[in-house]
């Protein structure tokens, strides 16, 4: 509370003003805007007009790169057939680096606004360090990870698991911002740490308007070498030739049997899997609006459709959308709006062994693989087709808001509402596996209610000096749930659904199961609910067109904070110059040249309520490979959180510290351009997981004290090579540098060994942490030998046909100290090129995205190696998908180990495996024609454009394995990310 | 004017009330406030040490894997990691062997049990319900169950750091305390402990009258640690010290108490059949841990079945592991042996140990409850439970005490209760060799798959010392395993066993 009322004396000072002026503004518009418009007018006059021409949405002075000097008008964004936002803004935007690990529709894919604040370790981290995405004000809630709790593995979040980021259709958007200086950010508090992407609906508007854009694409089947058993064998041949006499390794050694029959065409005929697997695919997307009204009461309305399907694995989304937004003014000084966009996802997902196996929790015999044959693998996947795996999201976002315009002073009131739910409903019949039916129910929701209350103050004085007031508060209410439930064995392949009796009037079988036996249905229900109470003050104030001050301060109390340590203050300050006015007024060649810098200090939540409790107790008894016991001999049992980590009292906010400069300028009649922002974040008392307490019985201590900083360079320069009215090229690059150090950990200590990654302080938290492989012992003579003693690996003898691992410090052993950290999973240098020419009525436009200094662990090449550990078991080592059976990368650059040795030669982390995985893609190309003036003329209409892209035109990189995108954040190719297509299409978009 | 006073007034109202906002109570978890109030309280808490022992002892099949799998009387065609614990290479890389070198497990039910015995007063003194009577049963079998999971480590791993205070929220590091104060502390909580246990629960036992909370006996069936039960451990215990006058006392009293805990000697049918000894819980699981069909708590790991089974038991094709024929015949070499035993002409005539002799494979099948006790191949999904220890196992025991002691008429009379039970002539010197080789002999056979191959190995070895490979294990310390290397790493007071250096 003291800092409430300490945010709130502070509004009082700062209400220090003069007379008033001229007042151009009186526009209705959110007060981001209203901010912008203020400001822009300070710092970029002169380069107004460049704006207007390239149709770059307003965009606040608070974000001084991204939206001003690329083309990322939603109008150019909505042109890449894209589901999810994520894919809209990829590669697009100065700082934002966007991971798509698989082409998928409508998966999940994380984006990182300069860098990750936290090592990325497992899901839940990867929430924690995904900007916030605000739609009309609204911060968009999202999945929690808190339903991994439950999952032996986190391959995939149990339901939908549909990326709720698919709910924005781009042609609805009017502007697409990144915000990411600490300025612009610190206002929307703690959940806006990792930076924002701020995206405003195209409003009602009184003029009657009626818009359609369409297009349809096509995206060929990629093409692929197969390879069969034939080749399988003569690979393994090799092995057994070196390292064993008689084709065993031992005398129980078998070899498997879907190699040993040579004559088996399932196994050793033709491989041509690939027909079914693969396909040309088609997508399209169509969306139609209309505005219309009077000035005291005007509406806009659109309907959307889109079909989108993956090239691999019969993949598709399909996404029904409609958005209806409302003004309505009964009196001047009064304003109601209204929006709701409503959204219907739904998904064919991959059939992919690993997560039909991982969501059915069972892995039955793994001896024989899918067959490479055609015919055959077609009557395994017609086995899916008495099954269904249905996919299903709902989102749902809207707002109420009321706006009292008093003149010099607004109020406004709002309250949002974001809510999405997901739906799962599983039935693989007996004959998928083993006789075992399985179905499932999944339903869950995320849910946000929002309520805002804002008091703005402006004013321009006679002197031009401008002055901006506003005073806030919020309260957001969150809750996540889901309800799960699973059973195997059904009595009949046809009863599918409704695995529990559900009619509450028979209490005898009411919630009973229905056609599977009840010890072989399990039910969880998990809810988690969390509450954010906030208040903050702005202020601006601009002088004499040269100087302009800001300060936003901020109070948050979070429910998910200790008891004790409720509240956080978070104050933030920046100040600009402008050194055109100041020293160049009269220059012609330099139109522009702003100063600004800013600081400031944003909270950080916690996602979960256990930090919150302290010491707790939890009915969490699990064990490898059953992680979600609950009791014993039916009783529920309440233990502490010995698999969770211990969580103690006195837990602090966590915080981040964040400094920005920023320099941009415009030359040359505004024709070149350049904007270079430097920043420093810095994460503090960070939440982590340190492994420790064994003897104790936990995992691991959940300590406060981590620290992160994150320090960078993004840099955008533009520039108009040719302009004249009729034909134009302006050409822009960026280049985003950004490094992350370790600054600390928990209780001081220096280092942190993970299961493959070690933290310490001082380095990257991204970097891969490996053996360095110098090749290959031939002989059990070549292995070193110091004062009679063999060299070791962790306490083995190494014997010929043993990696030769360097031995970093000497002491005739290798094992976690003979690791190396080295390389990056995260890209140390990203950016985008872009090009956009008009030749009169034509248009195009080149996207190029391109990363560097990143790299990849090839695990998928290192699975094949390891064929030994691999063959035969009933785990997830053993899965095999189809795509076992596809050759990627080359074989010839890996020695040849003694694959039963037990150091685990071909184990993912040595550098042997570390790969370069820079890459530049061509990711969108372009074409579009301005056919309006025929329109207008011939067809009544007021706008008519055609185009036609192709995207994802080609990728150079040095990565052997396939697209070095398909990856996710912890950097291992496991080769699970189905192929990002090459998509073509032809669109239109009119306005009658 | 009115509109700004009305707005402000507005603003202020949502202000108020903010704290409440702000207490929101997790339905995830319990806090402490929470906690140690009531009879459901102490008794989630007590089921939670009998759960973590048991995740303890089956994770990633721990049991049997440092039981029966290390002992080599089985042999593996595709896991390099069973291999390489066959081997007795347990510096391997695979991921079952570090994680089977990790005590955490252990001790999280040690702790458990350390914040039940400080915690439980609390109770008492908060809930009227809960009784004198219920509070000292509990905190008996806390301290049972602690003292096992400190026998159970110190086979493991010799030497272990002794805590038995739960320094919550204030860990100490503590360094590895010698085996033998551990041991001869496990041996007086154990004597304590069974002073207070009851031989039954739910069924008037003089030292537990009425429904232990409000559950009837067939609820705690096999369920929870009795007075046998401890005496049970403490033969054990006894005999891994090599100390058989011990071992012989506390047998005894096994033996002469088994009726008061309404347990009995098993047919070899009752003992092989999948829905037998070996599923759901019995009184004759003088230590188990079920994973009860009906109670929903079965799983595919975690149950010897994961390891053992394969077809044409259940749809897997190869089993992690097997036992060669070979050996079957080696160790099941008399005629008319229940368990195994081939007629005259070779060919199986009783198979209730082994399904698919003649095959490549010959599968263990000894255990098998699938679904609780069904027969259906196709969903290999366990609930045997883990019986540590049984009626049969302290016979022997008491068998192998009496012949060390040399009181050789009696350990024989004990050993032909189980040769008569299993179908056995009864034994003869000239036919069944040395005395003390014939117990060992019976105990493999008996309990095979039950995890207590390698000890016996052990205690055998340290008997005979004609093993000069295995003498020079046991004295080098190779018997143990090794401290795993994420543990060593949290905590720099610990050192590696010299063996595993």
């Amino acid at each position: 509370m003291r800092y409430l009322l300490l945010a709130f004396s502070v509004f009082a000072v700062a209400g220090i003003s003069r007379a008033s002026g001229v007042e151009k503004e009186k526009k209705i518009r959110t007060h981001e805007i209203r901010n912008a418009i203020f400001v822009k007018k300070i710092a970029l006059e002169d380069s107004v007009k460049a704006y207007k021409k390239n149709r770059s949405g307003r965009s606040s002075f608070k974000d001084s790169l991204s939206g001003k000097l690329s083309p990322n008008t939603p109008f150019n964004l909505s042109m890449f057939p894209a589901v999810t936002l994520q894919q809209y803004v990829k590669g697009r935007f100065a700082g934002l680096n966007v991971q798509e690990s698989s082409g998928e529709p409508g998966t999940n894919q994380t984006m990182f606004i300069r860098g990750a604040a936290l090592p990325l370790l497992s899901p839940r981290h990867v929430y924690d360090a995904q900007p916030l995405v605000i739609l009309d004000g609204m911060p968009l809630v999202n999945e929690h990870p808190f339903a991994y709790d439950i999952q032996q593995y986190n391959f995939n979040r149990i339901g939908p698991a549909t990326n709720v980021l698919s709910n924005i259709d781009m042609d609805n958007i009017a502007s697409v911002e990144v915000l990411s200086d600490v300025e612009a950010t610190a206002v929307y508090g703690p959940q806006a740490a990792n930076g924002i992407i701020l995206l405003k609906s195209k409003l009602a508007d009184t003029v009657r308007r009626v818009t359609f854009s369409s297009y349809i694409g096509y995206s060929p089947r990629p093409g692929i070498t197969t390879i069969n058993g034939n080749y399988e064998n003569a690979f393994r041949q090799r092995f057994y030739d070196l390292y064993t006499t008689n084709g065993r390794n031992s005398e129980d050694e078998v070899y498997p049997i879907y190699l040993s029959d040579s004559l088996s065409a399932g196994y050793f005929g033709p491989s041509n899997w690939s027909d079914l697997y693969y396909r040309n695919a088609m997508s399209y997307s169509i969306n139609a609006s209309i505005t219309g009204g009077t000035k005291r009461a005007n509406f806009r309305f659109s309907l959307g459709n889109l079909q989108n399907q993956g090239v691999a694995d019969q993949t598709a989304v399909n996404r029904y959308s409609t958005r209806f937004n409302i003004n309505m003014r009964p009196v001047k000084w009064l304003l109601f709006s209204a929006m709701v966009n409503a959204n219907r996802v739904e998904r064919d997902r991959n059939r992919s062994l690993r997560d039909r196996f991982t969501q059915v929790n069972y892995f039955p015999d793994l001896s024989s693989p899918l067959s490479p044959n055609k015919d055959v693998y077609g009557n395994y996947l017609s086995l899916y087709k008495n099954g269904f795996d249905d996919n299903k999201t709902n989102i749902i976002d809207g707002y109420a808001n009321l706006g009292l315009d008093l003149g010099l002073i607004r109020f406004d009131s709002r309250l949002a509402v974001n809510y999405n739910e997901g739906y799962r409903d599983i039935f693989y019949t007996r004959s998928l596996m083993q006789n075992t039916s399985y179905a499932s129910n999944y339903y869950g929701f995320n849910q946000r209610f929002l309520l805002t209350n804002s008091a703005k103050y402006d004013k321009v004085f006679d002197s031009g000096n401008n002055f901006h007031l506003e005073l806030g508060q919020s309260i957001q209410w969150d809750t996540y749930k889901y309800n799960n439930a699973y059973a195997y064995k059904g009595s009949s392949d046809f009863i599918k659904i409704n695995l529990l009796f559900s009619d509450p009037n028979k209490p005898d079988e009411y919630l009973l199961p229905r056609a599977f036996p009840k010890e072989l249905v399990f039910r969880f229900l998990d809810r988690t609910r969390s509450n954010l109470l906030s208040a903050y003050t702005t202020g601006n104030y601009s002088l004499n067109n040269k100087y302009s001050f800001s300060t936003t301060l901020r109070v948050d109390g979070s429910s998910n904070a200790q008891p004790t340590k409720r509240f956080f203050f978070s104050p933030t300050a920046s100040i600009g110059w402008n050194l055109k006015n100041e020293l160049f007024s009269k220059s012609k060649q330099i139109s522009a040249l702003d100063l600004k810098f800013g600081i400031g200090r944003i909270g950080r939540l916690n996602s979960y309520d256990n930090y919150a409790e302290g010491p707790q107790y939890m009915s969490n008894v699990g064990y490898t490979g059953n992680v979600t016991v609950p009791g014993y001999n039916a009783f529920a049992v309440l233990t502490r959180p010995y698999n969770f980590g211990w969580v103690g009292y006195g837990i602090p906010w966590a915080y981040s510290n964040q400094v920005n400069g920023t320099l941009s300028t415009a030359a040359l009649d505004s024709r070149l351009r350049l904007a270079a922002t430097i920043y420093s974040k810095t994460e503090k008392n960070l939440l982590f997981g340190v492994p420790d307490g064994a003897e104790y019985g936990y995992r691991e201590f959940i300590k406060s004290g981590m620290s992160v900083r994150n320090t960078g360079l993004d840099v955008i320069v533009s520039g108009e090579i040719i302009r004249n009215p009729k034909n134009s090229w302006t050409s822009s690059m960026s280049f985003n540098v950004n490094k992350n150090r370790l600054k600390a950990l928990p209780g001081d200590i220096q280092q942190v060994e993970l299961s493959n990654r070690l933290l310490k302080v001082g380095e990257s938290i991204d970097s891969y942490w490996l053996l360095q492989n110098d090749g290959i012992y031939e002989s059990d003579a070549e292995v070193p030998v110091r004062n009679g003693e063999v060299m070791k690996f962790n306490g083995s003898l190494l014997k010929g046909g043993d990696p030769k691992w360097r031995d970093i410090n000497g002491d005739n052993a290798i094992d976690n100290s003979d690791k190396v950290m080295m390389g990056h999973a995260l890209p140390v240098l990203y950016g985008n090129f872009d090009n956009a020419l008009t030749f009169g009525k034509w248009n195009l436009n080149l996207n190029f995205y391109y990363n560097l200094g990143r790299d990849i662990i090839n695990q998928n090449m290192a699975n094949r190696f390891d064929f030994i550990n691999r063959e035969g078991q009933s785990n997830i080592n053993s899965v095999k998908e189809i795509t076992f059976w596809e050759k990627t990368g080359d074989y010839s650059k890996y020695p040849l180990y003694n694959p039963w040795s037990t150091v685990l030669p071909y184990r993912p982390d040595q550098n042997l495996f570390l790969e370069d995985a820079s890459f530049l893609k061509l990711r969108s190309l372009s074409v579009g024609y301005d056919l309006t003036k025929m329109a207008r003329s011939k067809m009544k209409l007021q706008n008519l454009y055609i185009y036609t892209t192709i995207n994802n035109v080609f990728t150079l990189t040095k990565y052997t394995g396939r697209d070095p995108e398909l990856v996710d954040y912890t950097g291992y190719d496991t080769g699970y990310g189905l192929p990002i297509p090459r998509t073509f299409t032809l669109g239109v978009k009119m306005e009658l | 004017m009115k509109k700004i006073i009305l707005s402000c007034l507005l603003f202020a109202a949502v202000l108020s009330g903010c704290k409440k906002l702000l207490e929101v109570d997790s339905v995830r978890t319990v806090g402490e406030e929470n906690m140690w109030n009531s009879l459901e309280d102490s008794r989630g808490a007590l089921m939670g040490v009998y759960a973590l022992t048991r995740a303890a002892l089956i994770d990633n099949n721990a049991h049997w894997i440092y039981g029966d799998v290390r002992s080599g009387d089985f042999a593996s065609p595709i896991r390099q990691d069973l291999n390489a614990v066959i081997k007795n290479s347990l510096n391997a890389s695979f991921p079952v062997v570090e994680e089977l070198s990790n005590w955490t497990r252990w001790y999280a039910a040690i702790n458990a049990a350390n914040l039940f015995i400080e915690r439980i007063p609390e109770v008492k003194e908060k809930d009227l319900r809960y009784t004198d009577n219920n509070m000292k049963l509990d905190i008996a079998q806390a301290r049972f169950l602690r003292a096992f999971a400190y026998f159970y480590m110190v086979r493991i791993w010799g030497d272990v750091p002794f805590i038995i205070t739960s320094h919550d929220g204030n860990f100490e590091k503590m360094p590895r305390e010698s085996k033998d104060k551990v041991l001869a502390w496990v041996e007086k909580e154990l004597l304590a402990a069974a002073a207070d246990l009851p031989y039954i629960y739910s069924d008037n036992d003089p030292q537990q009258q009425g429904n232990y909370y409000n559950e009837d006996r067939v609820r705690w069936e096999g369920a929870l640690a009795r007075k046998t039960s401890a005496y049970g451990i403490l033969a054990h215990v006894a005999a891994w010290q090599g100390n058989y006058a011990d071992v012989s006392k506390y047998s005894k009293f096994v033996i002469d108490n088994f009726g008061k805990s309404a347990m009995s000697w098993l047919p070899t049918d009752e003992l092989t059949r999948g829905n037998g000894f070996f599923d759901a819980k019995r009184f004759n699981h003088l230590l188990g841990f079920n994973s009860d069909y009906g109670h929903e708590d079965g799983s595919t790991t975690g149950h010897i079945e994961e390891l053992t089974l394969a077809e044409p038991v259940v749809t897997k094709k190869i089993p992690d592991i097997y036992m060669v024929k070979d050996s079957i015949l080696n160790i099941f070499n008399e005629a008319d042996d229940q368990r195994f035993s081939l007629d005259t002409l070779g060919n199986p005539r009783n198979t209730a140990y082994f399904s698919n002799y003649n095959g490549k494979y010959p599968i263990f099948s000894k255990i098998k409850s699938i679904q609780g006790g069904q027969t259906d191949p196709n969903f290999r999904y366990f609930t045997s439970p883990i019986v540590f220890t049984r009626l049969e196992d302290i016979a022997l025991l008491r068998a192998e005490s009496l012949a060390v002691l040399g009181e050789t008429g009696g350990a024989i009379e004990v050993l032909n209760i189980i040769r008569q039970l299993r179908g056995l002539k009864a034994y003869d010197q000239n036919i069944n060799g040395d005395l003390i080789d014939a117990i060992f002999k019976e105990r493999q056979r008996e309990l095979m798959g039950e995890g207590h191959r390698w000890y016996d190995l052990v205690r055998y070895n340290k008997i005979k010392g004609t093993n000069t490979n295995f003498t020079n294990l046991i004295r080098s310390g190779g018997i143990y395993w090794p401290v795993s290397r994420k543990v060593l790493q949290q905590n720099k007071l610990l050192t590696q066993n010299p063996y595993w250096e």
